[in-house]
């Protein structure tokens, strides 16, 4: 018997029984569908946790000044602990084996005006490595460079909120806008960045893009503090050459700024990395519940498929004894019955995974949960519902290939 | 010698008893040979056809077909031998409701391996020799009795098989239509088929040259039919 014609009769069958073949499909529908919603929803958390912690360096160290209120922060003062300090990216640097690049930056929250218009922003003062380390890319004209740092030039770079705001339909570069009492000349454009939503310890979540960036030897120069006990710089990143000692480097630098701060607690260091880690575990345990829900419900469909096998080798008892007749062996009928349950599996699992594709577009559009479909969960969701319809198939086929020809060819 | 059956005994398990069906029949068929199997129900001509063809086994004794000692085949050799030897052509047509004339024919040749191009052509040369070549796409329910007894006579011969085993050819069909089926018989046995007919009427045996009375399980008289019913 060939193969091809079991199948031509498994389709035939099919289309024959249209409305029952899709009862028995259901639960193959649902179980296959839940599948790929659920991996597509477990797959968007992960990227959009990934793209997060991309933007602040998965090879990175983060080391944050802490927020203070004024009396911590005179306490903290008057335990002789300067607070972050360019000293203590110079320490740091000296000391910790395998970095890469260490980035210094000093923030300051205070308006930008261009003529008439002012916008509250983010004054971030950074050395010409801060680019490449954390992923800014620039939309025109270009970044802050060594020549700006070292002739301590009077340029920004902006985001792309605040040149939005400032210049419609104008060339920003070239143009002259005024911080504080100094007119800095914009040089480039930042690419809009996603909002920073969620506070990852220290760092709090924000609007990006509008901050104005700067060159740090500008603004320790130019600039006042925001308040005469304000730490010299507010952040270092740390750039290892790989993320292997990420662990090992933040205990070293703990210890060194501990000492520089005089067993002052008023930094914290943030490990992006290890951040993403953990989160990844904690969402593998709810993805693990999710994947356990969706299989109940793919073998709660692979029982119907049986189910309704079962009635159907009674059913056609007498069409297995004719086919027995006429030479059809104990594999034959078998194989016959298998293929059947194959290909209503196999179609249950393509209208599953069209319309687990579609509730994960329609999960995207209407809630803010972020869907991303692999190609492996479609693989892993359809051979999922091709292995159901071969073991949920076996009994019944089995029981059908077992009945005596001379019985059932006279069954009534 | 085409079938050499010795001592045959079969039994049928009711509960825990044994009860005997055929009792030790001996009995021997000649290629193209048209022999009648009769005797009333409960004799143990449905059982001894079942053997014949290869659906039931024997209990005991031996059943050669062409000098192949039957009774010792397993299940997948006993399909072998339904699909290459016999013809089944049963009172109630036993064609499939799904499937159309040409089809039907073909199911055997499915089995057989054959390709598909191959097997259309030998179907329709089956369906053409019953006289059935413009009904080839017909469905079963779209045929008449005498028709579908004809889809299935020709689904028996499609193979080209030892022997034609037909079980009440004619008993679901008016005595019009058994007629034309009896003759389609006859010529078959012309053309050099050997058949086997199992009935319970006389009026039917009489067509065939041989005829075997079955009774309680043994052969109470196997005798050449001397006054033929011949049909003109």
């Amino acid at each position: 018997m060939q193969y091809g014609e079991n199948v031509r009769l498994a389709l035939q069958g099919l289309t024959d029984h249209k409305f029952r073949s899709f009862l028995t499909m259901l639960g193959i529908i649902f179980g296959v569908a839940s599948v790929i919603t659920m991996l597509s929803i477990g797959e968007g958390a992960k990227r959009e946790a990934i793209a997060k912690y991309q933007d602040l360096g998965v090879n990175n160290i983060i080391i944050r000044e802490k927020t203070l209120s004024d009396e911590e922060l005179e306490e903290v003062r008057a335990k002789f602990s300067q607070g972050l300090s360019i000293q203590d990216a110079q320490v740091i640097s000296e000391i910790v084996p395998g970095v890469e690049r260490i980035a210094s930056q000093a923030e300051k929250n205070t308006d930008v005006k261009y003529n008439d218009k002012s916008i509250k922003s983010t004054i971030v003062g950074i050395t010409p490595d801060f680019q490449s380390m954390m992923n800014y890319k620039v939309q025109k004209g270009y970044f802050i460079n060594d020549k700006h740092y070292n002739e301590r030039l009077k340029v920004c770079v902006l985001g792309a909120g605040v040149a939005a705001g400032f210049f419609k339909g104008e060339d920003p570069i070239g143009k002259l806008v005024k911080i504080d009492d100094q007119w800095l000349e914009v040089v480039g454009v930042l690419e809009s960045k996603s909002l920073f939503t969620e506070t990852v310890g220290e760092l709090a979540a924000r609007d990006l893009n509008t901050d104005v960036f700067v060159p740090l030897s500008l603004f320790l120069n130019r600039f006042t503090r925001e308040n005469v006990l304000s730490s010299e710089i507010q952040q270092i990143t740390v750039q290892l050459k790989n993320s292997d000692k990420l662990v090992e480097a933040s205990k070293i630098i703990n210890e060194i700024l501990r000492r520089h701060h005089f067993n002052n607690d008023d930094y914290s260091i943030v490990i992006p990395y290890e951040l993403l880690k953990q989160e990844e575990k904690e969402r593998q345990i709810y993805n693990f519940l999710l994947g356990a829900i969706a299989a109940i419900s793919l073998l709660v469909g692979g029982i119907g498929i049986m189910n309704i096998m079962l009635a159907t080798v009674m059913e056609r008892t007498r069409e297995i004894g004719i086919r027995r007749s006429v030479g059809a062996r104990k594999i034959d009928i078998m194989s016959q019955f298998v293929t059947e349950s194959v290909v209503i599996s196999i179609t249950g699992g393509i209208i599953g995974v069209l319309t687990g594709i579609v509730l994960s577009l329609i999960v995207t559009l209407f809630t803010d949960i972020n869907t991303f479909i692999k190609p492996y969960s479609v693989f892993l969701a359809f051979s999922f519902s091709v292995i159901v319809g071969v073991s949920f198939g076996y009994l019944p086929a089995k029981n059908a290939a077992n009945l005596k020809p001379v019985d059932s060819i006279r069954y009534e | 010698m085409l079938i050499e059956i010795k001592d045959l005994k079969k039994n049928y398990l009711l509960g825990d008893v044994e009860i005997p069906v055929i009792h030790g029949i001996n009995l021997n068929i000649e290629k193209n040979e048209y022999v009648a199997i009769m005797g009333p129900s409960g004799s143990g001509k449905s059982t001894l056809m079942n053997i014949l063809g290869c659906l039931d086994t024997v209990s005991s004794g031996n059943y050669y077909f062409n000098e192949m000692d039957v009774s010792t085949l397993d299940d997948d050799a006993l399909s072998i031998m339904r699909n290459k030897e016999i013809g089944f052509i049963f009172q109630n047509f036993n064609l499939l409701p799904r499937l159309n004339a040409i089809q039907n024919v073909e199911l055997p040749l499915v089995y057989a391996g054959t390709p598909g191009a191959e097997r259309k052509e030998k179907a329709l040369r089956a369906l053409n020799r019953v006289g059935l070549s413009d009904r080839v796409n017909h469905k079963p329910a779209e045929l008449s009795g005498g028709q579908r007894q004809r889809v299935a006579i020709a689904r028996a011969l499609v193979t080209n098989p030892g022997i034609l085993l037909a079980d009440e050819p004619t008993g679901a069909l008016d005595s019009k239509t058994g007629v034309e089926i009896m003759r389609l018989f006859e010529e078959l046995h012309t053309e050099g088929n050997t058949i086997i007919l199992i009935t319970h009427e006389q009026e039917i045996a009489n067509y065939a040259h041989r005829n075997i009375y079955l009774k309680d399980g043994m052969i109470h008289s196997d005798k050449i039919n001397s006054d033929k019913t011949i049909i003109f």
